[in-house]
């Protein structure tokens, strides 16, 4: 493992040059256990790589040399080189990671692993479980607070949101949210956590100095019925204006003003959509259908669909170097 | 702040809390309400005794659910920082049918309001009877006869458990989205099987499917009966049909039926695909987890159809406080049969119909190694709930609890 993480640090050491902005496109499968790379400006798929099994949660290292993919089933964080299009590396985890957020200023990841029903702390450098912090029952979205001092964490089965201290690894505060919470966003200014809660069909607000909710948004695209509405992924612009969040069987995205709490509008996307990002410029946004097997690339500004390109079957979430 | 040692220590105590909790009504140490739940069962419950072969060979083995149960409660264990009470189970083990209601009531006295009652169809007219319009919820875990919810009509029970004519309309539903409409059925000669066959035209009526032939059979291996008790002999008629469904709760003769028709066609009913309230490979909605979290707990069972309404319902009533604030069971009663909604990792949110009781939910279809399809299946659309494309809708039923 030693020999892994040597590499790993090598590649960090001389990859950046190599690897800016390539401006690909990387969407992780979880029945085919593949990365699919897609050329943002032709659509056409440049690269098809093959990963550990049940690929899900990716994210880039901060130079954007690597790009870390957890894979479920085989309970590693596979490292994809960026300038190579190439494994070079694993991370081992709990049992079943699902998502992920990385501290680069601490060199560790913190894993939410599904079947353990744990947080797992890693040492990014030495490949090592620090800490398994028990949370509630299928833990998955995962964020990173405080300047590293706090790690927020949703339980799916157990309606909560933990604030873990992320030196002790001690539950700091609990939050009851909506029926099965999946994944967070932090609004710019450090105030707020929105969070998505799937079965709620909303998104609840969490005001993140006294740990409650404050309000929620509630979807309802034109012709859908409340319970088709079960929201899952979600991102925010940077200045903290805009967030759009996936509807997952109701098959739109809808567009929020964050700070009036207020829903723009919705677009229409595939099957079942989950995973979501955000061009760096925010004119372009990538949407994976989970049970369409293809994404949907949206122009931020029309609010309107630009194309959508097959990929694998159950593509989970979308990845951009730029 | 709560260090992990405290942690750790709380959930030690609150299993020793639950393994307790029988013999220890109050505890000084904890000044926090205690929700007491009974699950009762019948000794000797016909629907549990094994299925065999030749008296000898098992084919399946079937438990009750109390494991579920279980595991709902420990499931708890995480929520015990947000929760306004803890959550005991007690088992109460009934000698017969008749013995159920008794012990219900004495338990009710004693000062538990809910219960999983895990019994055949003819233990719950005398409950009803017994607590009707006292302070109590009885949770039906295992038992799908639509009586139960038409004519026994008691607001006092909740169905977590699929009614038949939730089951049959799933698969009805699979086979129609297949386009495979004309159904031949082989049906046997229990007054169960006859159950079954009703449900099966109801639901053929409903969504457009045709029964080309119901053709009886009679269990057995006497050459003389062959035209009654072979499979091919029973299905070479000259309509032709889609798929064969076997309506046989006795098992021995639906096992033969596979590979032995007249004709190629697929099986559905009583083996093969089966509809069922919960299935050990659904993997979507998080039933993974749950599937091996059961597992753990029940020491390596498959965790079944009774298993998971055991569990869902114990949910319902740990959301209830959750979602209240409250220990208090007038609030929780209100919740469950009104605005609640349950996430019973089959997909859509769950609630409770409130003309019958019946817990919406999905159906699963199941084939012994894969989930072929959740109903509702695409397309199969209703005015307000999809969930409620399946079993009896509120025009069609004839229990009208809350309007």
């Amino acid at each position: 493992m030693l020999k892994f993480a040597a590499v790993i640090l090598a590649m960090l050491a001389c990859a950046p040059a190599l690897a800016k902005d390539t401006g690909l496109v990387f969407v992780s499968n979880e029945k085919t256990n593949n990365i699919i790379v897609i050329d943002p400006k032709t659509y056409k798929v440049v690269s098809n790589i093959k990963v550990a099994r049940r690929p899900r949660d990716m994210h880039f290292s901060a130079d954007h040399s690597m790009l870390y993919v957890a894979c479920g089933d085989d309970d590693v964080i596979d490292v994809l080189d960026v300038a190579k299009l190439q494994i070079v590396g694993k991370l081992k985890t709990g049992p079943s990671p699902e998502a992920f957020a990385i501290d680069e200023k601490r060199r560790r990841v913190y894993v939410s692993d599904e079947e353990g029903s744990s947080l797992a702390i890693i040492d990014l450098d030495r490949d090592t479980i620090m800490k398994e912090v028990p949370t509630g029952a299928e833990p998955e979205g995962v964020l990173v607070g405080d300047e590293g001092k706090t790690v927020y964490v949703t339980s799916e089965a157990g309606d909560l949101v933990h604030a873990i201290d992320t030196d002790t690894g001690a539950i700091k505060h609990d939050v009851v949210v909506g029926l099965r919470p999946r994944r967070l966003a932090a609004t710019p200014d450090g105030k707020e956590l929105w969070v998505t809660a799937e079965l709620s069909g909303e998104v609840d607000i969490i005001d993140r100095g006294r740990f409650v909710v404050t309000g929620s948004v509630s979807f309802l695209p034109p012709g859908m019925r409340k319970t088709d509405v079960t929201p899952v992924g979600l991102t925010m612009t940077r200045d903290g204006k805009t967030a759009y969040v996936t509807l997952g069987h109701a098959a739109h995205v809808a567009i929020v003003d964050v700070p009036a709490r207020k829903v723009l509008g919705y677009i229409l996307v595939g099957k079942r959509p989950w995973g979501i990002t955000l061009s760096r410029d925010e004119q372009t946004l990538y949407v994976a259908n989970g049970l369409g097997d293809d994404i949907t690339i949206i122009d931020t500004k029309s609010r309107k669909a630009r194309v959508s390109v097959p990929v694998g079957r159950i593509p989970y979430g979308v990845a951009v170097d730029d | 702040m709560i260090s992990i040692a405290r942690w750790a220590s709380v959930l030690f105590s609150l299993a020793v809390a639950f393994a307790t909790a029988a013999a220890q009504e109050t505890s000084p140490a904890s000044p926090r309400p205690r929700v007491k739940i009974g699950f009762v069962e019948i000794e000797n419950d016909q629907r549990y005794e094994p299925i065999l072969a030749y008296e000898r060979i098992t084919l399946k083995t079937r438990e009750h659910p109390y494991a579920g149960a279980e595991l709902g409660v420990g499931d708890t264990a995480v929520l015990t920082r947000v929760l306004p009470a803890d959550f005991t189970l007690e088992r109460i083990i009934a000698k017969s049918s008749a013995d159920v209601a008794p012990a219900m009531l004495a338990a009710l006295d004693a000062g538990t309001h809910f219960f999983l009652l895990d019994g055949p169809a003819e233990a719950f007219k005398p409950v009803a009877a017994t607590l009707r319009g006292r302070d109590v919820l009885v949770f039906n875990v295992s038992e799908p006869d639509d009586s139960l919810r038409r004519d026994l009509c008691a607001a006092e029970f909740v169905h977590v458990y699929p009614s038949r004519a939730q089951l049959m309309d799933g698969l009805v539903q699979y086979v129609v989205s297949r386009k495979w409409r004309d159904l031949l059925l082989l049906q046997g000669p229990s007054p169960a099987d006859a159950t079954t066959a009703a449900a099966l035209e109801r639901s053929a009526q409903k969504f457009g499917a045709r029964i080309v032939a119901n053709q009886h059979f009679k269990p057995g291996t006497d050459p003389r009966e062959r035209e009654q008790n072979d499979p091919a002999l029973l299905s070479a008629i000259n309509r032709d049909f889609d798929v064969a469904f076997v309506a046989d709760n006795a098992f021995d003769f639906a096992r033969t039926v596979p590979y032995r028709l007249a004709r190629p066609r697929p099986v559905v009913g009583s083996i093969d695909l089966e509809p069922v309230a919960w299935h050990w490979t659904w993997e979507r909605n998080g039933a993974p987890q749950v599937n091996s979290r059961f597992d753990k707990k029940s020491g390596g069972r498959h965790m079944e159809g009774a298993d998971w309404a055991a569990w869902l319902a114990i949910k319902m009533i740990v959301q209830s406080a959750l979602r209240t604030g409250s220990a208090d069971f007038g609030k929780q009663r209100a919740f469950i049969l009104g605005d609640g909604t349950f996430d019973g990792d089959k997909g859509l949110a769950m609630s409770v119909r409130r003309w019958d009781h019946q817990v919406r939910q999905a159906i699963l279809l199941a084939a012994p190694y894969e989930v072929v399809a959740a109903a509702p299946i695409e397309g199969f659309l209703h005015r307000t709930n999809e969930l409620d494309t399946l079993g009896d809708d509120e025009p069609e039923s004839p229990c009208h609890l809350q309007r």
